[in-house]
């Protein structure tokens, strides 16, 4: 089984999506043996309004939330998220969020986030951050968005030690504190693979001998990055087999509850 | 002394990933065998003119774009051994290969010394590695000296240009007329963003690589990595009317669909494999494009073979 912790629904504002409704990502996902994905909405990157997003991707998995795990944007920030996240997690029966501070115009360490990290954690939900949304050379005239930094990442983990998150679409976790043995934070955030190397450089196996395999998760991107490179990272990778399927599926499993 | 004989058998040893997945695209090597649905074939452009139009060679993967480490880096031996057995892993036959300056531009003794340890590593991975001449071509005399010398006489495959100048620039045409005199490819670094990249002044992008193609049409040409250059839509299109402008698939993005768009704008014939060190990116983004298993081998190693083919004796 493959768990897939890093997809997404709908229309990102600069450049078409394939791939992006329900019924589509799940023809991708079959034919490509991905079982089940973690979604969220590519259009609440740049709403205003991002419950909106929420909105739409819940009208999306309604009928395939057996496959299709539905994630929330939240931005905590904008006028009634507490609302929002209450919807999103009894109604629309969300099992985590997907939060964008450089794209929200937010700091991870500001209260408003620290309180939005504090309810969703009350309510069992698991808290993703994309430390990117895609490469910043392909960025579009309009706008200069940068990666979250990890230091920033480092400093919410510690003070939300309840908390569990996700880190997507991130790389260089083995050049701070994050990806180090024995870094003296707490264990309640995994990372996820879509960028890291396998081989050369190989953070991916890295990241297990520091991390353990239990702290690293499988997850491709898509629609907005091609699943296979994702798929080629495990194939490829020197570690047991009962390692990779930790990160195939079983990690995420546990954290989601599935 | 030619150091270096492109072979069309395959040298390298058993690899992890079967050819059979490589151009079906599964994850059917970690999960055993699956059914998939039949690959749809893209919109494949006419080849370039000039370039042979017979059946692509059988099965043989070369990564375009690839580096050898610069010796001022400590690790470099295991490093240039870590990207052969990458290599060995992906099933990636031949990988051609240049070896850069850490800093930019090149100093003649920079150069002399990147293409010397070029040469080493052709040696040091015989069938392997194929070399690529890096030259900065402000030097004029001493560049097309050092491309004569590779190229013309150790057998290297091409010619690899970074950013020292635009390609548009003067300075850069009597390079290009060497390649044309050798009939060897030129693989041009470029990128196109949408803000001026303060450390590249002088980078080309795919307009300017255009632009090049339509003052020399008989010269081979190589967008370097349309998926680590940017806005990789804009690149593409800017390229559509260069016929001998061929794009080079490597880059560290994999953004969905960026293969696809290259083979229905510019044609499949024009597409070539690379990896540009990020090696899983290279070839997942080939083996998750929508491109039928014939248009797959032509992108993996049948185009950049035609093109290798074209060599002057």
């Amino acid at each position: 089984m493959i768990v897939d912790v890093n997809a997404y629904l709908g229309h990102f504002a600069f450049r078409r999506l394939r791939h992006n409704t329900a019924a589509a990502l799940l023809v991708l996902m079959d034919s490509k043996r991905i079982d089940k994905a973690a979604v969220s909405s590519a259009g609440a990157i740049t709403y205003r309004n991002a419950q909106a997003g929420n909105e739409e991707v819940a009208e999306e998995v309604r009928v395939r939330s057996d496959r299709l795990i539905p994630f929330a944007v939240i931005n905590p920030f904008y006028a009634g998220w507490q609302d929002d996240l209450k919807i999103c997690h009894e109604e629309f029966g969300m099992a985590g969020l997907r939060l964008y501070p450089k794209w929200h115009n937010y700091q991870l360490s500001s209260p408003c986030c620290r309180e939005l990290v504090n309810a969703a954690t009350e309510r069992g939900m698991v808290i993703s951050i994309p430390i990117r949304v895609e490469d910043n050379r392909e960025r579009s005239w309009l706008l200069n968005v940068p990666d979250v930094s990890l230091e920033e990442i480092v400093e919410l983990v510690k003070a939300h030690p309840k908390a569990r998150f996700i880190l997507l679409n991130g790389i260089g976790y083995t050049g701070c504190l994050l990806g180090r043995k024995d870094n003296g934070l707490p264990s309640n955030y995994a990372i996820e693979l879509s960028r890291l190397s396998a081989v050369l450089a190989n953070e991916l196996g890295q990241l297990i001998t520091n991390l353990g395999a239990e702290r690293v998760m499988f997850g491709s991107g898509m629609p907005f990055n091609y699943p296979d490179p994702a798929l080629v990272k495990l194939e490829v990778l020197d570690a047991s087999e009962a390692d990779k399927e930790k990160i195939r599926s079983q990690n995420a499993m546990t954290w989601l509850r599935l | 002394m030619t150091i270096f004989q492109i072979t069309l058998s395959s040298p390298r040893p058993q690899t992890r990933i079967s050819r059979r997945t490589l151009l079906k695209g599964s994850a059917a090597v970690a999960l055993g065998a699956i059914a998939l649905p039949p690959a749809r074939g893209a919109a494949v452009g006419q080849s370039a003119p000039g370039v042979s139009s017979g059946p692509p060679p059988k099965g043989k993967v070369i990564d375009c774009h690839a580096h050898l480490t610069h010796h001022s880096r400590a690790t470099w031996e295991a490093d240039d051994r870590k990207l052969i057995e990458a290599a060995d892993k992906l099933g990636i036959d031949q990988l051609c290969c240049s070896t850069l300056t850490p800093r930019w531009p090149a100093t003649l003794d920079g150069f002399r010394e990147c293409n010397q340890w070029t040469a080493d590593g052709v040696r040091r991975f015989p069938g392997r590695v194929l070399g690529y001449c890096y030259v900065n071509p402000g030097y004029g005399r001493e560049a097309l000296e050092e491309v004569r010398r590779y190229v013309g006489d150790r057998g290297f495959i091409g010619i690899k240009l970074y950013n020292e100048y635009t390609c548009t620039e003067p300075v850069v045409f009597p390079i290009v007329e060497l390649a044309i005199e050798l009939g060897v490819p030129i693989l041009h670094h470029a990128s196109h963003s949408h803000y001026f990249v303060e450390d590249q002044p002088r980078m080309s992008d795919g307009g300017h690589l255009a632009e090049l193609a339509r003052r020399y049409p008989e010269a081979m040409l190589i967008c370097a990595h349309i998926s680590g250059g940017g806005d990789w839509e804009w690149t593409i299109k800017a390229l559509r009317h260069a016929p001998n402008v061929l794009l080079d698939t490597s880059g560290s993005a994999t953004d969905e669909g960026t293969v696809e768009m290259a083979a229905a704008v510019a044609g499949v014939d024009r597409l070539v494999f690379g990896c540009d060190s990020s090696m899983t990116a290279g070839m997942g983004k080939i083996r998750g494009a929508d491109l039928s298993a014939q248009d797959k081998e032509k992108v993996l190693g049948g185009n950049m073979m035609r093109l290798l083919g074209r060599r002057k004796a």
